[in-house]
């Protein structure tokens, strides 16, 4: 009985039919990790963990120490690291390794051994020695959290990520055993309305949401159908068949993060982002901050250094639809509501705008 | 729990009563990505033989494993064996069940008892094939292939969407069974006929028609049609459609034809897209818009002339038989009574199996009871290091060890109680529901529950008695409430809505609502109080919000009787919920109403 290659059974992500804020929510995420993760909720089948699972095989390289549990690049492994000391992992003299963005799959039986790190059991039952064995919060650093079905997660659990996740750090501390290592990740969850309610901390904390619905038009679900069934008769030819589809979108991933640092938005597109918030009533100022992170990261996506008020539009409902204020007497969509504020604003912008000029001042997020 | 050769009373084909189940069966056992068969049938209508019957028709070695209801996740997912751990002095792991149906069949009876987790993981495992143990420290991947067979018995609650959405052919509940057939299963039962080698041919065909699979053909215009059905029923999510395809192929290579038929697509019809329906197809449909291929093949066929009189492309055909095999209520079938909201079964079903065990965590011993196998399993490991450091204890248990039970949903419920204080409640009836609601009170105190209070008259509502345990402060505050005034419901419901959200982010796994009021609403949070329909309409939505985030909610109606307009049964049904009236009932009854609605 071998294990399955859970790998090469991926469905290739750029053959995912429609769900586009879904897709794009995520490429946002991986040219720019500080937007903060996505949720994604909406209806069964409409393929969410599909298109989580599929990323892994269009995330870029990242360098990291040969064989390091925590994924950390060499020049951040000091020389007599404790860390490694404690995995019983000896270093490998600061050689580098390419590896691809780890996405880690957080299954919903997992336990909080397993996701933070316990001792080594096999070391500790045949040498009696106290060894770390990394979790998968260890594994997840530098990449994508996964948590499919997260409305199902244990409470506790969700704590101890939500912690992780604001700190960057995971500390563990039992019998003689100290560890703290760093564990950055994008946090990606997903899930059905229907199976129960969010915690509304846990919704706050993800930087972008995203809903999904099942496709009502027919050519693309015959379109879906057919890739399915190619993909299930025979995987590898359908591998093939996308390869440099994926590879193409890869590139494009690459040439974003590259040029990301470099991409400006002007104090116009901040203006309507505040503008914006404001008009929507939305607390604080993590709204702001995420519509423009993302308005950026969809430039350099797209190839583009300045930041247009459309790219602020685009990502506006997922950057926003879940910090409004919930009114029970309110009956529209809260997605709705941004995208209609949104134009709203816009189309009033765009008409002073003929007065006005726009102020050349420029803001480098 | 597991076992391979089942003593089956009764072959699969003397099964009688059970028609649309076994053609389900036959379906999947020709094609396993059809991932799974569910039956919805009454207690002893012999769904359980059924399922042992099926599993006689594949080949020899296929793993049969029934689920328990009651499994722990270890046992379910699989995780370390303390015994063999100890003997090897290395850590062995122990498959669980859904490792264990790989390549075979997984039963669960009564589907729809089974934990929302549990369920979860069992979903989790059919779309992905495999299952992750990321548990005690040890991390692994368990090849998970099956095929799962479940029943239900739809009177005791639905199945969890996300269960059924993952299997391909859902058996709706039959038509009750007629006396003669009813005899001829008691005949059977107690006297069975000679199989006369029936189980033989069944299985040789399924052996054919598996061979036969690879070589079906399916014509796109014939999965345009599927596809439009599905649309037309308002089906959810993409799984149902490739099943729907699965499930036609499956019927041709089972009749021993390659090409699909209307036959076929018929029945992939009733068992795949029919028990996911939503919605009626609207009678009158848009114009057909089918894909140019389709179009041409349709030209292709049909030669001109009788283009016109050739009465029905498989489009036509498929929306005529979705309309004729709809029942006339469409919360008969599971995704439709899911939509509309109508859920409560499943939380009952999970407060009845409250305290039951279902995984160990760290803890004080104090604060709960002690699992004593997870502890010794998290001592295990250990035990090595610790020698020598202590007395000559055999086995060294350290507090760190410690592993109390979890039970689920023991996390408490919180009761809001929102008592109507208008004028138009007089003194007396107000007595009565002061006295129904100190009862109540009581009752959920015992349960270690918190309660809250709101009286609303006048102006808008009140919170009285924020969330807490304290009965005795609520008994004072209902005790000094003073009453008169108009009747501001909307407010009410709205302040109960708020105090229900604060709850949830509290973490308070379940609210209910106790609302005792005449339901003569003339004041509204927004509405202008002379407009009735705009009163109503804002009361509507606040219920159906209440409803929406899962408050359970009873409506106790404290309105005489000559008065009554069904204010208080309208108000309960826009809430989903429990409609009770006070001045027949006593607070006894009422206790129990709510108990049966709220789990109490």
């Amino acid at each position: 009985m071998s294990p399955p290659d859970t790998n090469a059974r991926a469905y290739p992500f750029t053959a995912i039919v429609g769900q586009e804020e879904m897709k794009l929510c995520l490429l946002l995420n991986v040219v720019d990790p500080r937007i903060g993760g996505v949720m994604i909720m909406g209806h069964r089948g409409t393929g969410k963990s599909t298109a989580v699972r599929a990323l892994a095989d269009v995330l870029p390289m990242i360098r990291r120490l040969a064989g390091d549990p925590f994924n950390r690049a060499p020049e951040d492994v000091p020389e007599h690291d404790p860390l490694l000391a404690l995995t019983g992992i000896h270093s490998r003299a600061g050689k580098a390794e390419k590896i691809p963005v780890p996405v880690v799959d957080l299954p919903l039986g997992a336990t909080e051994d397993r996701v933070c790190g316990t001792i080594d059991i096999e070391a500790a039952l045949t040498q009696g020695v106290k060894r770390f064995q990394p979790g998968l919060l260890a594994q997840a650093n530098r990449g994508f959290l996964y948590i499919d079905e997260v409305n199902l997660l244990e409470d506790h659990l969700v704590d101890v990520l939500l912690d992780v996740a604001a700190s960057g750090w995971n500390v563990v501390e039992r019998e003689g055993i100290s560890v703290r290592h760093p564990a950055r990740f994008v946090l990606v969850g997903s899930g059905n309305p229907e199976e129960g309610e969010l915690r509304p901390q846990l919704l706050d904390r993800f930087g972008l949401h995203a809903r999904i619905v099942t496709l009502t038009d027919l050519e693309q679900r015959m379109e879906i159908v057919r890739r399915r069934r190619a993909f299930d008769a025979d995987p590898a030819a359908f591998h093939a068949q996308w390869l440099p589809k994926q590879r193409a979108l890869q590139r494009r991933i690459v040439a974003a993060q590259k040029r990301l640092p470099s991409v400006v938005i002007p104090d116009d597109a901040l203006m309507f982002a505040a503008e914006l918030c404001m008009r929507l009533n939305v607390d604080g100022h993590r709204g702001e901050l995420t519509l423009a992170r993302a308005a950026c990261a969809l430039a350099a996506l797209e190839g583009r250094s300045l930041v247009a008020l459309n790219d602020v539009q685009r990502v506006a409902v997922p950057a926003l639809r879940h910090r409004l204020r919930r009114d029970p007497l309110e009956t529209t969509d809260a997605g709705d509501k941004v995208a209609q504020a949104a134009s709203e604003l816009l189309a009033q912008r765009n008409h002073h705008a003929l007065q006005v000029p726009t102020a050349p001042a420029a803001f480098v997020v | 729990m597991m076992s391979t050769a089942l003593p089956a009373p009764l072959s699969f084909a003397q099964l009688v009563g059970l028609d649309t189940a076994r053609q389900a069966l036959l379906l999947l056992a020709v094609n396993p990505l059809l991932s799974g068969v569910i039956v919805a049938a009454r207690a002893g209508s012999g769904k359980s033989t059924l399922a042992r019957a099926f599993a006689a028709l594949l080949p020899d070695s296929t793993p049969f494993v029934e689920l328990p209801l009651n499994v722990t996740e270890d046992r379910l997912l699989g995780g370390v064996d303390l015994e063999a751990t100890l003997v090897a002095g290395r850590p062995i792991l122990q498959p669980g069940l859904l490792a264990r149906a790989h390549a075979g069949v997984l039963y669960v009876d009564n589907l729809n008892l089974l934990e929302r987790a549990t369920a979860a993981h069992v979903a989790e495992a059919l779309s992905a094939g495999w299952v992750r143990v990321e548990r005690e420290g040890l991390s692994t991947i368990y090849p998970a292939q099956f095929m799962l067979v479940g029943t239900y018995d739809p009177d005791e609650g639905d199945v969890p969407p996300g269960l059924l959405d993952r299997v391909g052919l859902i058996v709706p509940l039959a038509a009750r069974t007629e006396a003669a057939l009813r005899a001829e299963v008691v005949r059977r039962n107690l006297r069975p006929p000679q199989d006369e080698g029936e189980t033989e041919l069944l299985r040789g065909m399924i052996h054919a028609a598996r061979e036969r699979l690879r070589q079906v053909q399916i014509a796109e215009d014939q999965i345009a049609a599927l596809m439009q059905a599905a649309l037309a029923l308002g089906v959810e999510g993409n799984r149902a459609d490739l099943f729907a395809v699965h499930a036609a192929l499956a019927s041709a290579a089972l009749e021993g034809r390659d090409a699909v038929d209307e036959d076929d697509l018929r029945l992939a019809l009733r068992l795949v897209l029919i028990p996911r329906a939503t919605q009626r197809p609207a009678d009158s449909l848009p114009a057909a818009q089918p894909s140019p291929r389709s179009a041409s093949n349709a030209l292709d066929r049909d030669e001109g002339e009788t283009s016109s009189k050739e009465p029905e492309t498989p489009r036509e055909l498929l929306l005529e038989a979705a309309q004729a095999l709809l029942p006339p209520d469409l919360l008969e079938l599971p995704f439709a009574a899911h939509q509309r909201g109508r859920r409560g079964s499943r939380g009952a079903t999970l407060n009845m199996r409250r305290g039951r065990f279902v995984r160990a965590v760290p803890g004080d011993p104090r604060s709960g009871h002690v699992a004593l196998l997870p502890t010794l399993t998290a001592a295990a490991p250990w035990q090595r290091l610790r020698r020598g450091s202590e007395s000559s204890a055999r086995v060294h248990i350290r507090r760190n060890d410690l592993r109390l039970k979890r039970y689920r949903d023991k996390a408490g419920t919180l009761y809001i109680f929102a008592v109507d204080a208008s004028g138009s409640m007089a003194i007396n009836r107000m007595r009565e529901a002061k006295g129904a609601a100190i009862r109540l009170l009581q009752d959920a105190y015992v349960h270690r529950d918190q309660v809250a209070l709101i009286a609303f008259r006048g102006q808008g509502a009140q919170v009285l008695l924020p969330p807490s345990q304290s009965v005795e402060r609520a008994k004072r505050e209902l005790d000094v409430l003073p009453t008169g005034g108009g009747t501001p419901l909307a407010s009410a419901l709205l302040t109960a809505w708020q105090l229900a959200r604060q709850a949830r982010e509290r973490g308070v796994a379940h609210v209910a609502l106790v609302l005792m009021t005449d339901g003569r609403a003339n004041i509204g949070v927004r509405a202008v109080p002379s407009d009735r329909q705009q009163l109503r309409e804002e009361i509507q939505q606040l219920a159906a919000r209440l409803r929406a985030d899962g408050v359970s909610a009873v409506v106790v109606d404290t309105q005489a009787n000559y008065l009554s307009r069904n204010e208080g049964q309208q108000l309960a049904q826009w809430l989903g919920g429990r409609y009770v009236y006070l001045p027949n009932a006593r607070a006894e009854h009422i206790a129990r109403a709510l108990g049966k609605s709220l789990a109490m």
